[in-house]
């Protein structure tokens, strides 16, 4: 095959372009020390990296989010663990008033104590978190929850919750409604309460009852009437709802239990003739009010029998009503336990997933520079080859040899 | 003639001199672009009768040829069109490829901080600091929609100024063409046939030069002119007549350049399809192939992002429990009437649904009695017989005056979509992370029954009634009554756990087992500064399958924009690089027939030089042998 001198220079230069262009991209991935310069070079991993860093982005977001939760939560458990702190001394103090031996002015004084664990809770309720937003108060955390009104504390907030995104599929609740832990509280035992009608004129004292089967329960309000004849008591149990009387007569004996309809109750001391205590189906107390009738129970004693009975019932009333309360809150604070562990273990696996996320991005984009450098210097090698033989293949012309 | 000895030396010293000449044009011209290399045909002269036999008189030079092969060289001329076609569309591609390479300069990391800003609104909805970082974010990424957007305009404006230079360039060659042609004719008429051979080079070399702009065919007429066509049969050079070109303004859309050619009566467009090859093939088919699909592929997504957002963020209320009103603004489809309309309708068109758009532009046209609506990217037509027409996301309508048969407007749903993008709340307090609406359970409660946030059915606008209070009284444990302005207040409905209760444009879930007496009430979410309900269903934007019909996410969106400019740069750069490789070797097939070897030239000089001196020698020997015959007669 003929060939022309054009074609000798320009196959060798062509060749010598080609050598450079590949050094020149090998030239250029390792001093980015990235394989993929512009997306043509690999289309698909170019995609992929994108897809894959809006990923990790979108967990490392979800990592500050837990941590936001965490903290958050955390204000929260150190309010109810304060709340609860301040409970348990008030069933102390419960407890101390129930000493015979104390007269109006130990009374007085343990009064004052609750006057002061009164406000300490109320403080609890109404905490805040570092940026002045109210941690109970549901949506509305510009004003306070808790406000004292003449008629006791009333709950002013809502009942929102608030979420944070802490994975893809997981939204936990970082705050709690403030009427849930503080307010819709069940009185008594949970299924009723037993209170002493205010004329009563003997000692009779009740204690807080039991469920003996629910299935039996009636939901109905109860009345027990005593009638004193003749140095026997007796009384009657009527069920004020229907209208029935339940038990009629029934001999009475301080201290044994009364069963009727799945509700078992003891009535232990002499109560008056006339006397008579009712049990209602169980709503819900607010704390504070429990707290309100308890001072008002112990600043209004009298010291006669029937003022110490009177005591009596309001210290079992309050007691269980306490119990409940310190039970709400440590079921609160044990489910705000639940969900820190939750973000805690969300966010250790988050850190593995953005590890991960973080060596796929490197298989896709980074180079490898043990193949890069023996690439460079393989092409460096053809280059100089090229631009040898160029050079001797040109040189070589029939004019040097003709004279 | 020859006169004996001497004719037939001075016959053999002109041959010599002939072939010197020769050789000597090709050595000089061995670098010049184009030069076939050219022959000296020299044949023996009629001979001479004598008595004895018939004596040879010499040697006649017959013409001077150039060694060109007309299919060699055609082979050439079109792999040249294919391969400038290619190396102009690789050339653009790649300055496209390099707008999204940088990762941190490409939408992504922008899109990832606004919506990181959405959350951290979420987490903290009543903080000044991140409402304003939300503001921030949003900002950065209007400005980085518009930065990547522009560089897109340039590349336009690029394309468009080249195709204007490469009409002037190839104007250029076509009237040097039939300037050639003229002189080529008429020297082929001087010489009495012989062919011009220089003239015929430069003129091949133009053709050649034509087509690295333009793919052009040839026809060579017998008078030794060469037509020239373009396009589907365009004469550009007719023997001495030229058609001049013109970059004009697209008839049926105003907005971009494309080529037409000049008549008498005005200027007459080429349909782009029909020119391809060439650098301008290239450029033509990179605007419409690639630029206008990623351009509009960008609009898309920041269309979809804008109203989408806007949709969610109007069913939220602000920090001073206003609804929310529209995040971003967002600029209408852009709607053009071709230039030929005699009607005078104004066509105007909205978003409908952003989810359903695409990446293609429209046409709509109407044939007098019904319309026509053509998607480009597939050509599939959908036929309507009166507007208002609703497709693929966006609404077309009249807004006044009316279309003459023939008319048609070119109309783009996303082209603009990242440019007109903008934010339109300055005041953080105006973002709406809240929800408008809460629940609450009565305090008298007796049952377990607990009642959900609740959440604001889409899409905007809300219901009238949205905020007013409304109750929902158990009767029973499976039995509930609503009261409130716009529920119709019925009564005795069936409670399933969890099942939707939805009024008044809210949906709420009651759960668990309330019992009689029991009640929920829904109001509005007066002072809900630390609600986040609002702030939450925006940042899942993020990840929500919100383009195409549900199939990508907005970062996918934009992925598979960036690797389709990828995957289209990489194919080109493949082909470009086989159809070089083609036209080197049909160069090089035609180079080895038709290009000069030095070191043949140089045996050659060496032939004809001692050719030369040999007919010198006969000269001389018939000289002396004159002389001879003059002593004779002394």
């Amino acid at each position: 095959m003929r060939v022309s001198t054009n074609n000798l220079f320009e196959a060798g230069i062509a060749a010598i372009n080609r050598q450079q262009q590949d050094l020149l991209k090998t030239q250029q991935q390792l001093s980015t020390g990235r394989r993929v310069l512009t997306p043509a070079d690999d289309p698909i991993a170019s995609t992929r990296a994108l897809q894959v860093e809006q990923a990790d982005a979108v967990n490392a977001q979800y990592g500050i989010n837990g941590k936001a939760a965490a903290a958050s939560l955390g204000l929260a458990e150190q309010a109810l663990a304060h709340g609860i702190g301040a409970l348990q001394n008030v069933r102390a103090r419960i407890i101390e008033a129930g000493n015979g031996a104390f007269g109006f002015k130990e009374l007085r004084s343990i009064a004052a104590d609750l006057r002061g664990l009164r406000a300490e809770l109320l403080g609890a309720a109404n905490a805040t978190d570092g940026e002045g937003l109210y941690l109970f108060a549901g949506y509305q955390a510009g004003a306070k929850p808790f406000v004292e009104t003449a008629g006791g504390v009333q709950y002013v907030g809502d009942d929102g919750v608030r979420r944070a995104q802490v994975s893809a599929s997981r939204q936990i609740a970082v705050s709690d409604s403030g009427a849930d832990a503080f307010m819709r509280i069940p009185q008594g035992n949970g299924s009723f309460v037993v209170s002493a009608a205010a004329g009563n004129t003997g000692n009779g004292t009740y204690d807080l009852g039991s469920v003996t089967d629910p299935a039996l329960l009636t939901g109905a309000d109860y009345r027990i009437d005593f009638t004193v004849a003749a140095g026997v008591t007796t009384f009657d149990v009527v069920n004020v709802t229907s209208g029935a009387t339940v038990l009629a007569a029934q001999p009475y004996a301080s201290g044994a239990a009364i069963e009727f309809d799945g509700v078992r109750i003891q009535i232990a001391g002499a109560p008056a003739n006339g006397d008579r205590f009712d049990i209602a189906p169980g709503r819900n107390q607010d704390i504070f009010a429990t707290l309100d009738g308890l001072i008002g129970a112990l600043e209004g004693f009298s010291a006669d029998d029937a003022g110490r009975a009177r005591l009596t019932n309001g210290l079992t009333t309050a007691v269980g009503n306490v119990d409940q309360a310190l039970d709400r809150l440590a079921m609160t604070r044990s489910n705000i336990g639940t969900r820190m562990r939750e973000v805690e273990s969300l966010a250790a696996s988050g850190e593995d997933l953005s590890l991960q996320y973080q060596q796929t991005l490197s298989g896709l984009r980074d180079l490898d520079y043990a193949k890069a450098i023996s690439d460079l210097t393989r092409q460096r090698t053809y280059l100089e080859a090229a631009q040898q033989t160029f050079l001797q293949v040109s040189r070589l012309s029939l004019f040097d040899f003709l004279r | 003639m020859s006169s004996g000895l001497f004719g037939i030396g001075l016959s053999g010293l002109n041959a010599a001199q002939a072939g010197l000449l020769t050789t000597g044009h090709n050595i000089s011209n061995a670098a010049t672009p184009g030069f076939n290399r050219q022959q000296v045909l020299q044949s023996n002269s009629t001979p001479q009768l004598s008595g004895a036999g018939y004596f040879g008189t010499g040697v006649d030079v017959d013409t001077v040829r150039r060694i060109y092969s007309q299919f060699l060289d055609q082979q050439v001329v079109s792999s040249q069109a294919r391969s400038s076609e290619l190396d102009s569309y690789y050339a653009q591609l790649r300055q496209l490829d390099n707008v999204l390479a940088d990762p941190s300069m490409g939408l992504s990391p922008v899109l990832q901080t606004f919506f990181a800003a959405v959350q951290d609104v979420a987490t903290h909805p009543a903080n000044a600091a991140s409402r304003q970082s939300l503001l921030s974010a949003a900002s950065m990424l209007d400005s980085r929609f518009e930065l990547i957007d522009n560089r897109f305009r340039e590349l336009r404006a690029g394309v468009d100024a080249d195709i204007q230079s490469t009409i002037g360039t190839v104007n250029t060659y076509a009237s040097e063409i039939a300037r050639l042609n003229q002189a080529i004719v008429l020297a082929k008429g001087l010489s009495g046939g012989h062919p011009p051979n220089d003239l015929l080079d430069q003129r091949d070399r133009l053709v050649l030069d034509l087509n690295k702009l333009i793919r052009a065919t040839t026809v060579p007429q017998d008078d030794g002119s060469l037509n020239v066509f373009i396009g589907n049969g365009q004469p550009l050079v007719a023997g001495v007549d030229t058609l001049r070109l013109v970059a004009v303004r697209d008839s049926q859309d105003s907005s971009r350049m494309t080529v037409g050619f000049q008549t008498p009566g005005g200027v007459t467009q080429l349909p782009e399809s029909t020119l391809g090859g060439g650098s301008l093939g290239g450029l033509l088919a990179f605007r419409a192939q690639a630029l206008d699909a990623t351009q509009n592929a960008l609009g898309r997504v920041a269309v979809v992002l804008a109203e989408r957002f806007n949709a969610q963020h109007r069913l939220g209320q602000d920090l001073s429990g206003v609804l929310g009103g529209n995040f971003f603004s967002v600029a209408a489809p852009t709607v053009i009437a071709a230039t030929g309309n005699t009607g005078n309708a104004m066509l105007s068109a909205a978003y409908a649904d952003a989810g359903a758009l695409t990446a293609s532009d429209y046409r709509i046209a109407f044939d007098g009695a019904n319309y026509t609506i053509t998607r480009l990217s597939d050509s599939t037509q959908t036929v309507t017989g009166a507007l208002p027409a609703t497709l693929d996301g966006f609404t077309l309508t009249l807004a006044s005056g009316a279309f003459a048969a023939g008319d048609s407007f070119v109309v783009r749903p996303t082209r603009d979509g990242a440019a007109g993008l903008s934010l339109l709340i300055g005041d953080p307090a105006r973002i709406a992370a809240a929800a408008p609406i809460r629940t609450a359970q009565a305090a008298t409660n007796t049952g377990t029954g607990s009642i959900s946030g609740g959440s604001v059915n889409p899409p905007p606008p809300v219901d009238a009634n949205l905020q007013q209070p409304v109750t929902i009284n158990f009767t029973g444990p499976n039995t509930f009554d609503v009261t409130g302005a716009g529920t119709g207040n019925p009564v005795g409905l069936a409670y399933v756990p969890g099942q939707d209760i939805s009024f008044n444009g809210w949906t709420v879930q009651i759960s668990g087992a309330p019992a009689a007496g029991d009640s929920f009430t829904v109001g509005p979410n007066t002072g809900g500064i630390a609600d986040n309900r609002n702030a939450l269903l925006l940042g899942a934007l993020q990840t929500a399958m919100l383009v195409g019909n549900g199939s990508a996410s907005l970062q996918s969106a934009y992925a598979a924009l960036v690797g389709d400019v990828g995957r289209r740069t990489n194919e080109l750069e493949v082909t470009s690089r086989a159809e070089a490789t083609l036209l080197g070797q049909h160069t090089a097939a035609r180079e080895s027939f038709s290009g000069v070897n030095l070191d043949e030239e140089a045996a050659n000089l060496v032939r004809y030089q001692q050719a030369y001196q040999a007919a010198g020698k006969v000269l001389q020997v018939a000289a002396t042998m004159f002389e001879t015959i003059l002593e004779i007669g002394r």
